[in-house]
């Protein structure tokens, strides 16, 4: 990884055309040939080429040259900072907590939820899609559970679009929802006590280490 | 670069090379392609994501040499789909023509010059048979983890193990373990670690040879089949450590018929989808397997066995069980058991060269 900080203006030539003027700016070239140019504000890169590319730097500066012939010109005045660091093999963002894995977490306590709920299916069909969790109250009332990693107010309205389904449902008696999230904003909880769903947050780390686990050969 | 060649030995050769292709997406376009090159009468294909590499040889009709990067997926659909008979390969400039018959095609070539550069082999070889290797594979690989954010269990541990050569595979869950005896490939005290995806590959090749050729590197093993040439990199790092879970007897011991438990599994298993575990429940008389599936419904099915040890339920991922049972040669399948919580070894009263354990799953 190379980092360059430097006064430079770029001239994009390919399937368009395109200039930055001079200014003060980060030149990145990673491992893989990738070149990418920042600004000191956005998460976005200015103007950037993709590998394969060819990088050949002059005294005024550099030219990279794509695989379909389109050219990054960047015209160098001052170098300010010239950093190269190898950093070796990426292991990958590793995301928890998804969607799919936090449905199964709860499937198997519903109880974190209400206490005596017991689940009767995960992704129970309904003619507009599945909900994420059928269960059955203490007192043997249908409840649809729909679950978000962050609860807005379109969760809210996916719910009650569920239970207007579920509700015409004969084998199903006096259905309700519960919309569960880690976090439930409070235009969704205003919304959700409107339409009549009730809501939870649930602490989904917490809900994790609840979970027994599984059996391996190398551990425990 | 100019030949003529017949459909089907041109695709199959197509075919192997561009299964080492990398897929689409990623960051050298040129690794989706397979580069031919082609000397006199001879066509070198090769394909490569630089994790593995595979490359064929062929004999065609050659009018013009030159090399040319195809565009892999493609040239192979192509081919296939021409009527059978002589394919005509013409490339020039950025362009392949592909015809035969009445049929013509003509795309788009991969710049030759961004193709990697392939280290050479090792020269050091051995030789080992060809269907015994592809069998202990067999046995072994489908134990490798598939998990990429685990790479030392996505790999198939060989190492020297008296006279021979010994294969382990794990994915935390169960364990394959095969000897090959008089198979003196590494020397003692030297192990490696190949990935399982590039061995499935190999055993595919293996597929009526006789014999195969290993030649092994610092960072990679070469395998020669005939005209074909598979090259993968090795993985670095340490196998976890699987000679304490195979020492030692177990004070519960199940003997079965092999094929008569494999079907009770493919019955039983129709309720036991998703992660429903299959229940064993281990009797004197016999075994009885179970699946329970909640708002679905179960199945059950008794099978005669000899069963030596306390009674106990013991429950499995019925597909793992099913590899294991599957794997172990012989009419009949031993199961050591200590108790439902710990791992389960099953081997061939018939054969010790081959091991696969097993741990079991908690059922309430």
């Amino acid at each position: 990884m190379r980092l360059v900080v430097a006064t430079c203006s770029v001239t994009y030539t390919g399937r368009l055309s395109a200039t930055l003027p001079e200014a003060d700016r980060l030149l990145v070239v990673k491992a893989d040939g990738t070149i990418l140019i920042h600004a000191d504000s956005g998460s976005k890169a200015l103007n950037w080429m993709s590998p394969p590319c060819r990088l050949v730097e002059g005294p005024s500066g550099w030219t990279a040259t794509g695989a379909k012939g389109e050219r990054l010109d960047i015209a160098i005045t001052a170098v300010h900072s010239d950093v190269t660091t190898a950093l070796g093999g990426e292991p990958g963002l590793v995301k928890t907590h998804s969607e799919a894995e936090i449905q199964g977490l709860l499937a198997g306590a519903c109880d974190c939820i209400e206490e005596g709920l017991r689940l009767v299916r995960r992704e129970h069909v309904t003619p507009i899609g599945p909900v994420d969790l059928l269960c059955l109250d203490g007192r043997g009332r249908a409840v649809a559970v729909e679950v978000k990693r962050v609860g807005d107010i379109d969760g809210v309205e996916q719910l009650t679009r569920y239970l207007r389904y579920l509700e015409q449902d004969t084998t199903l008696r006096d259905v309700r929802g519960i919309y569960v999230a880690g976090t439930v904003k409070p235009q969704a909880r205003t919304l959700a006590r409107d339409r009549g769903i009730a809501w939870v947050e649930v602490d989904f780390d917490v809900l994790a280490q609840r979970r027994t686990p599984e059996l391996t050969l190398f551990e425990g | 670069m100019e030949l003529r060649c017949e459909r089907d030995v041109l695709v199959e050769a197509l075919a192997t090379a561009g299964r080492a292709t990398a897929s689409r997406g990623g960051s050298l376009p040129v690794l989706g392609g397979v580069r031919a090159q082609l000397e006199g009468d001879r066509l070198f294909l090769t394909g490569t994501d630089l994790d593995l590499t595979i490359a064929d040889a062929i004999t065609v009709a050659g009018l013009e040499d030159g090399v040319a990067v195809l565009p892999g997926r493609l040239t192979v659909d192509i081919v296939r789909a021409l009527e059978p008979g002589a394919v005509h390969l013409n490339t020039s400039g950025e362009e392949a023509k592909i015809a035969s018959g009445r049929s013509q095609f003509s795309v788009r070539l991969l710049p030759a010059d961004d193709f990697p550069r392939l280290a050479d082999a090792a020269t050091e070889e051995v030789t080992l048979d060809a269907a015994g290797l592809a069998d202990a594979l067999r046995q072994v690989v489908r134990a490798a983890s598939h998990d990429d954010a685990r790479p030392i269990l996505t790999g198939v541990l060989m190492a020297a193990e008296g006279d021979g050569l010994r294969l382990v595979a794990t994915d935390s869950y169960r364990l394959a373990l095969r000897d090959l005896r008089g198979a003196s490939v590494l020397s003692e005290g030297q192990s490696v670690l190949v990935p399982s995806r590039a061995l499935g590959e190999l055993t595919r090749l293996l597929s009526g040879a006789d014999t195969v050729t290993l030649r092994l590197g610092q960072r990679d093993a070469t395998f020669e089949i005939g005209d074909t040439r598979l090259t993968t990199r090795l993985i670095e790092g340490e196998f976890p450590n699987y000679r304490q879970l195979i020492s030692g007897s177990q004070a519960n011991q199940l003997t079965i018929g092999r094929e008569p438990l494999l079907d009770a599994i493919r019955r039983v298993r129709l309720l036991a989808r998703e992660s429903t575990p299959v229940r064993l429940s281990l009797r004197s008389d016999g075994v009885e397997l179970s699946a329970v599936m909640q708002d679905v419904g179960q199945a059950q099915e008794d099978l005669d066995a000899k069963y030596e040890g306390a009674e106990l339920v013991i429950a499995f991922n019925p597909e793992y069980l099913a590899d294991g049972i599957e794997a172990l040669a012989g009419d009949e399948v031993s199961f050591e058991i200590i108790d439902a919580l710990k791992r389960v070894v099953l081997r061939s009263p018939e054969s010790e060269d081959y091991l696969y354990l097993l741990m079991p799953v908690r059922v309430s």
